[in-house]
């Protein structure tokens, strides 16, 4: 009887407390919603919550500023690199895993060191690099770089999910006289879906957030993304935090209410990545 | 299957060749490109501006290891590194014990909230840094930020932003990159627990390992994978410190607050002093290789989605 019990007294207290430690955890998000739903007079009050709420700040400070361009330039960079990371690493890791092209690991060890360069340490180049291709100023500049930067990952996990699936299916396939492009574009691909969902979304997750390098390349307003615009409103609304915070707020949700639209699969990507091994 | 193995008779009599053949190597060609003319030729290209200056007359000259040693010899950078240490000796073990935490009660004790617990905890990972970094800068402030205000409650009240005061700045934003990325350490964990073969839980359980006796003795060394990952991501990305640190001190007050990231973006791009930049940058890159590399010869630490995956098993 017990051992009944205890579990359930247990697990009631384990959900209150990872509540709580949630509450916590989410102050820093709710008090940005909550300044964003303010009146000028209680902008700066001390206080999570303030009463009554208002969307006047949501309605100006979308009237007002460019705020779908910048999501557009966001949105267009963001699926150009994630389309070119999921092909180029699909690619390069069906080559090592499935074709074992001479010479193939070679190259995946070299690409791989790229996981242990720090974005730091190639900013400078770079913003000399695509200003020589005239690249400032241009989706492509970021773009490339950031699928250079993003393919040796994604290749680690495709690579290891292909190595990870029946053998027996490659075989078969060529048996059947599928060339090297018919088996995967029709075996390999289908076979890793999980693994290229999990690729696109970590990707796509990054290089929507990417900061440093968007910095330096993008300097005028049309080509912006919204992760560095944040910056230029903090000076325009620094005397209304309302505004402001409304702006940031709009500016933070698109990415998170995509996140909870594919975490189920993203999860299920990562839980699958592990099983095998 | 039938539809490709029916297309596929009519066209092949030489079946068995048809995988090999020269033309197989464009697969490797597209990411071998990106990487050549993104990657390696940056890296090259550094390494070989690192070692030359622009003086006062404005010509380009070989000086040698001239510019390293005057980066070794300006106290500046002696900061970074100091705050660099701090960083990651903090963030990365923090994040592991507060995530990992979190993931083992997740995994352990919840199902139907289970989805909702490892979504909303991963939430501040998906919201932009930028965003993130002014909403941090509001909580600091004094008289009206909310992070003061909870302050007061623990006894602790301050006359100015935490990120304003040389000793404390750097502190106050790691304690932003902690709330930031804690999320992903409890996901990575996730992974790790919800693939714990049953079979050793049951059986440790059978010789009566329970709650935490189970967790350090059981769970914790079947975790180790993951927790090599995370480390080799700690190391890079203390490194890669950037945005948090540029929005929210931009290396200050005074320099207190300086990384290797703001550190690269003011000699370059402020200062425009090119050779001087590509100097640090060089610093950094061998700085992350030899971390990087110590860590897989001596951890045999690997990166993974879960960072299960053991090689060719």
């Amino acid at each position: 009887m017990r051992r009944r019990h205890h579990p359930t007294l247990n697990r009631v207290v384990v959900h209150v407390v990872l509540l709580l430690v949630l509450a916590v955890w989410m102050i820093p998000e709710v008090y940005m919603l909550s300044i964003g739903l303010r009146t000028p007079a209680q902008a700066f009050d001390a206080a999570l919550f303030v009463w009554p709420l208002t969307f006047d700040n949501f309605l100006t400070v979308i009237g007002d500023n460019p705020l779908a361009g910048f999501f557009l330039n966001s949105l267009i960079i963001t699926l150009a690199t994630v389309a070119l990371v999921v092909a180029f690493s699909s690619l390069f890791a069906f080559a090592c895993a499935v074709l074992n092209l001479r010479g193939s690991l070679t190259l995946y060890a070299t690409l791989l060191t790229t996981l242990m360069v720090p974005l730091a340490s190639l900013v400078l180049p770079l913003a000399i690099l695509l200003k020589t291709f005239g690249w400032v100023n241009t989706y492509a500049g970021l773009i490339f770089p950031y699928a250079a930067l993003g393919v040796p990952f994604a290749v680690v996990v495709l690579k290891a999910f292909m190595e990870d699936s029946p053998k027996e299916l490659f075989e078969a396939a060529r048996v059947d006289g599928c060339n090297a492009w018919q088996t995967y574009w029709h075996v390999a691909l289908p076979l890793v879906r999980p693994a290229l969902v999990f690729v696109g979304i970590w990707q796509f997750i990054t290089t929507w957030n990417e900061f440093f390098l968007a910095l330096i390349i993008l300097t005028r307003d049309e080509v912006k993304t919204l992760t560095i615009v944040p910056m230029q409103y903090s000076g325009l609304y620094m005397a209304n935090p309302g505004a402001l915070f409304a702006i940031l707020t709009l500016i933070a949700l698109p990415l998170i209410l995509l996140y909870v639209v594919v975490q189920r699969a993203f999860v299920r990507g990562l839980l699958a990545g592990a099983v095998k091994g | 299957m039938s539809a490709i193995s029916g297309r596929a008779f009519e066209q092949a009599p030489k079946h068995y060749r048809r995988f090999a053949g020269p033309w197989t190597y464009l697969f490797l060609l597209p990411a071998v490109a990106l990487f050549v003319v993104f990657i390696a030729y940056p890296i090259v290209w550094v390494l070989g501006e690192s070692f030359f200056s622009v003086g006062n007359d404005r010509v380009n000259r070989f000086v040698g290891l001239d510019t390293y040693l005057s980066v070794l010899a300006d106290p500046v950078f002696w900061i970074v590194v100091r705050n660099m240490v701090l960083w990651g000796l903090i963030t990365i073990p923090v994040q592991m014990i507060i995530g990992g935490t979190i993931a083992y009660f997740i995994e352990r004790h919840t199902d139907t909230w289970r989805g909702f617990f490892r979504t909303m905890f991963f939430l501040p990972v998906v919201t932009s840094v930028s965003v993130i970094s002014l909403v941090w800068v509001q909580s600091y402030a004094p008289y009206y930020g909310i992070a003061q205000e909870y302050l007061k409650y623990l006894g602790i009240e301050m006359a100015s932003s935490p990120i304003g005061d040389p000793s404390t700045a750097i502190f106050a934003l790691i304690v932003v990159n902690i709330w930031q990325w804690t999320g992903f350490s409890m996901l990575m964990y996730v992974a790790g627990i919800a693939n714990l073969p049953t079979e050793v839980l049951d059986a440790a359980r059978v010789d009566g390992a329970r709650g935490l006796r189970l967790a350090f003795s059981v769970i914790i060394p079947m975790l180790s994978p993951v927790t090599k990952s995370l480390l080799l991501l700690g190391v890079i990305g203390t490194l890669q410190t950037f945005p948090i640190v540029q929005l929210m001190t931009t290396g200050g007050p005074n320099h207190a607050s300086e990384v290797f990231g703001t550190y690269v973006f003011r000699t370059s791009f402020v200062l425009g002093d090119t050779g001087r930049g590509a100097t640090i940058s060089v610093i950094v890159l061998l700085l992350a290789l030899i971390l990087s590399i110590v860590q897989i010869v001596y951890l045999g630490a690997k990166l993974s989605p879960s960072g299960r995956k053991e090689e060719g098993a």
